[in-house]
């Protein structure tokens, strides 16, 4: 029977199809593990490490993020450009993470230093883990809704759980966000793992075909 | 040609995967579409591996619109 294509649909399979193999989740595992490195360290040496880190991983994540899907994911589920729409989804997905993380950090950072002298600087010290949980399940919604990607739901809601989780049972920031970093990292190296013996390398001849 | 008019440009791997086509079946689609003037054909060198991409042209997205807008309008006419 002839029926319309359902081109979001096909637009959503494309998209989902070329995140399937976990790089992403690699190396957003890696770089919420950079931010609890970033608490050790200004915490260790009252240095500002919380946002040069940040910095130096969006700096040099993104390159290898690239290089590896060129090495792993084209030569098996082959080469696609989504032209400018899936160029910002993706330069969003990660503006995102930086703006949630390095506002975090700026938070922690100067309720630290100013030790709570003002009243909302208190409230946001007191409060952090929660602010920066909500924060972490509303960007995971918004960035898996509009990338297709369902398994960024389950990150915002395990981040929400385990900081509200670390707030009320005073668990220390950077264990909290240690534990969700190795997380996150396990399940891209779960999905990278699948995603290599579903796809094959099937030799030079598949991409030049 | 659904699969094409989503993205810029695809190679014939991930084009393979997208419809579950066989290789043979796909090949002999794409050859007609690209003698119609609906695909466009780029060969080019990606780390010294040849590599084509595929593209919708001008005439193939304006083809693939009316495609929709007629088959739209069809369903539309159907009785309930």
């Amino acid at each position: 029977m002839t029926k319309e294509p359902n081109l979001k649909e096909i637009e959503r399979r494309a998209y989902t199809s070329y995140h399937q193999d976990g790089l992403l989740d690699i190396f957003v595992g890696v770089y919420i593990l950079g931010f609890g490195l970033g608490v050790y360290m200004t915490i260790m040496w009252e240095f500002g490490f919380g946002v040069i880190i940040p910095g130096i991983l969006i700096a040099t994540v993104l390159p290898i993020w690239i290089a590896a899907k060129r090495k792993i994911t084209m030569p098996r589920i082959g080469f696609v450009n989504f032209g400018i729409r899936g160029a910002t989804k993706i330069t969003a997905f990660f503006i995102g993470l930086m703006v949630v993380g390095l506002g975090a950090f700026s938070v922690f950072i100067l309720a630290t230093v100013q030790g709570g002298s003002r009243m909302w600087l208190d409230l946001i010290f007191q409060n952090g883990m929660l602010i920066v949980g909500f924060g972490s399940l509303a960007v995971c919604l918004l960035f898996g809704y509009s990338m297709g990607l369902k398994r960024l739901y389950a990150y915002g809601v395990l981040s929400v759980i385990a900081l509200v989780i670390g707030h009320f049972m005073r668990i220390f920031f950077a264990y909290i966000l240690t534990a969700l970093g190795i997380t996150v990292m396990v399940a891209g190296v779960a999905l990278l793992i699948g995603f290599v013996k579903k796809y094959p390398l099937k030799g030079d001849k598949a991409i030049a075909e | 040609m659904a699969q094409l008019y989503v993205v810029q440009s695809a190679d014939f791997t991930f084009l393979l995967h997208q419809t579950e086509m066989t290789p043979g079946n796909l090949s002999a689609h794409l050859s007609k579409l690209e003698d119609a003037g609906y695909v466009e054909v780029t060969k080019e060198f990606i780390e010294r591996k040849p590599h084509t991409a595929l593209a919708l042209t001008k005439k193939g997205r304006t083809a693939f619109k009316e495609y929709r807008k007629k088959v739209k309008q069809f369903v539309e006419k159907l009785p309930e």
